[in-house]
């Protein structure tokens, strides 16, 4: 299952992946991931994208939030 | 007498139970960040205070609304707390829950939202939950208030809880770096539980750091943790110290949640699912934003409020009206008491009671819209409109809370996490056009564009947020040198907002109209009303000899431009400083009006279409009212940045009301 981690934006809008690795983020919106469970090992699933290349819906825990899609594509994660 | 804390993640319900638990009612909404205050109330037993604090994911506060939560556990000392933790978001908050149980106060554990967690398939076993932690653990729904009895009878005899006994195992290289800390801290200091403020410190939380900079030399503390960090990296346990905490933490807490939770029927929240969809769609979402705020501006003027202030504005000019005259000529009194009752007071205060229809309806659907879940999804929609003005989505819902009225608005601004822009947000606020201003437009709006009230109405608070986007991106380049603005928020679930809940948040948003009605509009009211009475010449003296006249014609000269160079107009904008309301009830007095029609023909015969849009305008941009200055100081603790919102208004409202008029006249309008 040796799949290569790819950003968090490439997946299709409904599908899942397990985060691979978190860089070069802004530290405060580090920090307010990690106050809602989102760290590396965990499964996030990219519900949808935002009008205007605005923000993406992200979907973790069961908790829905949404962050701006430069940031986003510092998440990279792993496709099962 | 005894204080218990409610504590707890973000929008999990601790006001809905602190309004239960109290007979108090504070200010609830579905969104993160609601409760931006302490908040205390008296228990209904008489069992002692309630402290309700506004929501934190952990210790350690990134926003200002969190630094009270968390300075608040730190220096003063609750006899107990009643963590609120949401049933179907269980793994999250339980972090925090581990870290208040260290705390060592005696503590209840609140299983809110137990329903919305049924519904989604998610069934925590409470007894599971009460035997790992070693706290009594009760399920609720505080928003119907189901459980809540339990939770009185148990805090009835609070010194009955029992003290916490929670322990977790860190592991040899940190359990070594606690107790050596925990040496070292000074006995009997006025400080928690001396392992919660070592791990607290190891987790570099900046509150902690504080106070004990404030009370020893913390250099041999954080040589300790630096010990401890090499160590945990040599064993390649962990990159850092607050990293490793926070691993064991989950640990726990996972193998905790497999005890006590099924999650085998989970299942997606259908509504949620199927309205996001919709409302937050990539092309639907923002034409669908706008249709609805045309719907509530529609139902505010023309649909349902506007019918019903006809109807009060019935009432007061005929039957109350004519009532007390009749009663002061009864009673003998004089004409000057005649004259003030009739046309001071009830001319006054009751122009301005008349728009308390629209008013009422206004706030029920700011308070719907708050309860359902729909703010947040603005917040989403708005985003990247806000990111190119330099400010980030979040500060929409203030925006719309400054619709209401603007002192809770720019409080509900410290929920935004960077300082920059929480000060945008707080600069801005003043062209959010509040409901004090809204008699202004309704009034003119009905004399002169009759039969498109709404769409006059609505394009005044379009007007306002375009200024502020502009202003904001002026701002932003200028005074904070385009500092980048960072973007997160939590998407609640949608709900139905309840009823009672409605009808309570739209009385306690009205409430303060009613209450300016009978003090400072009053007050307001009887002096213009003096003023108008009484000239050089004496008491009773032609309305163009009064005082007023002579006050308004002052100002006047510097309004000519304008298009309202009148004394009328003139003398109305300094006491609309006080209170924007008390502009309408000055034009009542002024224009002797008996009732809102007779205002009306009177206000066609001054103004013109065109003057009156400039005036319009500049009562929507020209200064933030007295109370709005008063917070606007206390939350930016500056009387520079105070001055700065006053003036830079009063200067936009100049030149756009230039524009407007002399732009206007040169097109051929009148």
């Amino acid at each position: 299952m040796a799949v290569s981690p790819c950003s968090l934006l490439r997946l299709h809008p409904g599908s899942t992946g397990s985060i691979h690795s978190i860089e070069g983020m802004n530290p405060i919106l580090r920090r307010r991931l990690a106050d809602l469970g989102v760290f590396e090992g965990v499964v996030i699933r990219l519900k949808g994208k935002g009008p205007f290349l605005g923000p993406v819906t992200l979907e973790c825990n069961g908790q829905l939030f949404a962050i701006r899609r430069k940031e986003a594509s510092r998440i990279e994660v792993n496709v099962s | 007498m005894s204080s218990i804390a409610l504590v707890g993640n973000p929008n999990t319900g601790k006001t809905s139970l602190f309004n239960t638990l109290t007979s108090s009612y504070e200010y609830v909404g579905n969104w993160a960040g609601v409760t931006v205050e302490k908040k205390i109330g008296s228990l209904k037993n008489g069992a002692g205070m309630l402290i309700d604090l506004p929501g934190i994911y952990s210790l350690h506060p990134l926003s200002r609304d969190e630094s009270v939560a968390a300075r608040y556990l730190v220096e003063e000392s609750p006899g107990a707390l009643i963590n609120i933790v949401d049933a179907s978001q269980l793994e999250r908050n339980l972090l925090l829950t581990l870290q208040l149980l260290e705390y060592g106060k005696p503590t209840l554990l609140g299983l809110n939202m137990v329903d919305v967690a049924s519904a989604r398939g998610i069934q925590v076993n409470p007894e599971v939950l009460q035997t790992w932690l070693g706290v009594p653990v009760l399920p609720l729904v505080a928003r119907t208030g189901k459980g809540s009895g339990q939770v009185l009878s148990l805090l009835k005899n609070s010194a009955a809880i029992p003290a916490v006994h929670f322990r977790l195992d860190y592991g040899e290289p940190a359990e070594q770096a606690i107790a050596a800390i925990e040496k070292m801290l000074p006995a009997g200091a006025s400080l928690p539980d001396s392992r919660w403020v070592a791990l607290q410190l190891m987790e570099q939380n900046p509150v902690i750091l504080q106070i004990l900079k404030s009370q020893l030399d913390v250099t041999p503390l954080l040589a300790i943790c630096d010990v401890c960090q090499s160590e945990l990296q040599s064993k390649k346990l962990a990159l850092t110290l607050p990293q490793w905490i926070r691993s064991v933490r989950m640990d726990y807490i996972r193998s905790l949640c497999q005890a006590a939770m099924d999650t085998t029927a989970r299942k997606p929240h259908n509504l949620t699912e199927r309205l996001d969809a919709l409302l937050t769609h990539r092309f639907m979402g923002l034409p669908l934003f706008i249709f609805f705020m045309y719907v509530l501006f529609k139902t505010t003027f023309d649909w349902v409020g506007g019918p019903l202030s006809d109807i009060l504005d019935g009432w007061i000019s005929g039957p109350i009206s004519d009532g007390a005259g009749t009663l002061l000529q009864y009673l003998g009194a004089s004409s000057f008491a005649h004259a003030l009752v009739v046309d001071g007071i009830i001319g006054g205060v009751g122009g301005v009671l008349v728009f308390v229809p629209q008013i009422f309806i206004l706030f029920l659907i700011i308070s719907f819209l708050e309860d359902s879940g729909y703010m947040a999804r603005v917040c989403l929609l708005m985003d990247s409109t806000m990111e190119r003005m330099g400010l980030n989505g979040k500060a929409f819902i203030p925006f719309i809370i400054g619709f209401g009225c603007n002192v809770p608005a720019i409080m509900a601004a410290r929920s935004i996490e960077q300082p920059k822009d929480r000060m945008l947000t707080t600069l801005l606020m003043p062209l959010m056009s509040c409901s004090a201003r809204l008699p202004v437009y309704a009034l003119f709006a009905a004399v002169f564009f009759p039969s498109r009230q709404a769409a006059a109405v609505l394009s005044m608070y379009v007007l306002g947020i375009v200024f502020a986007l502009i202003l904001c991106k002026v701002f932003s380049k200028f005074l904070f040198k385009n500092e980048s603005s960072i973007f997160i928020i939590e998407l609640p679930p949608y709900r139905l907002p309840q009823i009672k809940t409605l009808l309570r948040s739209t009385w306690e948003k009205g409430k303060g109209f009613l209450r300016k009605a009978g003090t400072i509009i009053l007050a307001g009211s009887v002096i213009i009303w003096l003023m108008s009475y009484a000239g050089p010449g004496g008491l009773d003296v032609a309305m163009d000899d009064s005082f007023l006249a002579k006050f308004g014609g002052l100002i006047a000269p510097l309004l000519q431009p304008l298009g309202f160079g009148n004394w009328q107009a003139g003398s109305t904008l300094v006491p609309g400083f006080l209170a924007k309301e008390v502009i309408v009830s000055t034009m009542n007095i002024i224009y002797h009006a008996p009732d809102t029609a007779g205002l009306e023909t009177q206000i066609a015969q001054v103004f013109t279409p065109l003057s009156s849009i400039s005036f319009m305008v500049f009562i929507l941009l020209y200064i933030p009212c007295l109370a709005t200055v008063g917070v606007i100081r206390k939350e930016t603790a500056s009387w520079k940045w105070t001055f700065f919102s006053m003036g830079y208004s009063l200067v936009l409202a100049y030149i756009v009301s230039f524009v407007v008029f002399q732009g206007g006249r040169l097109l051929g309008w009148s």
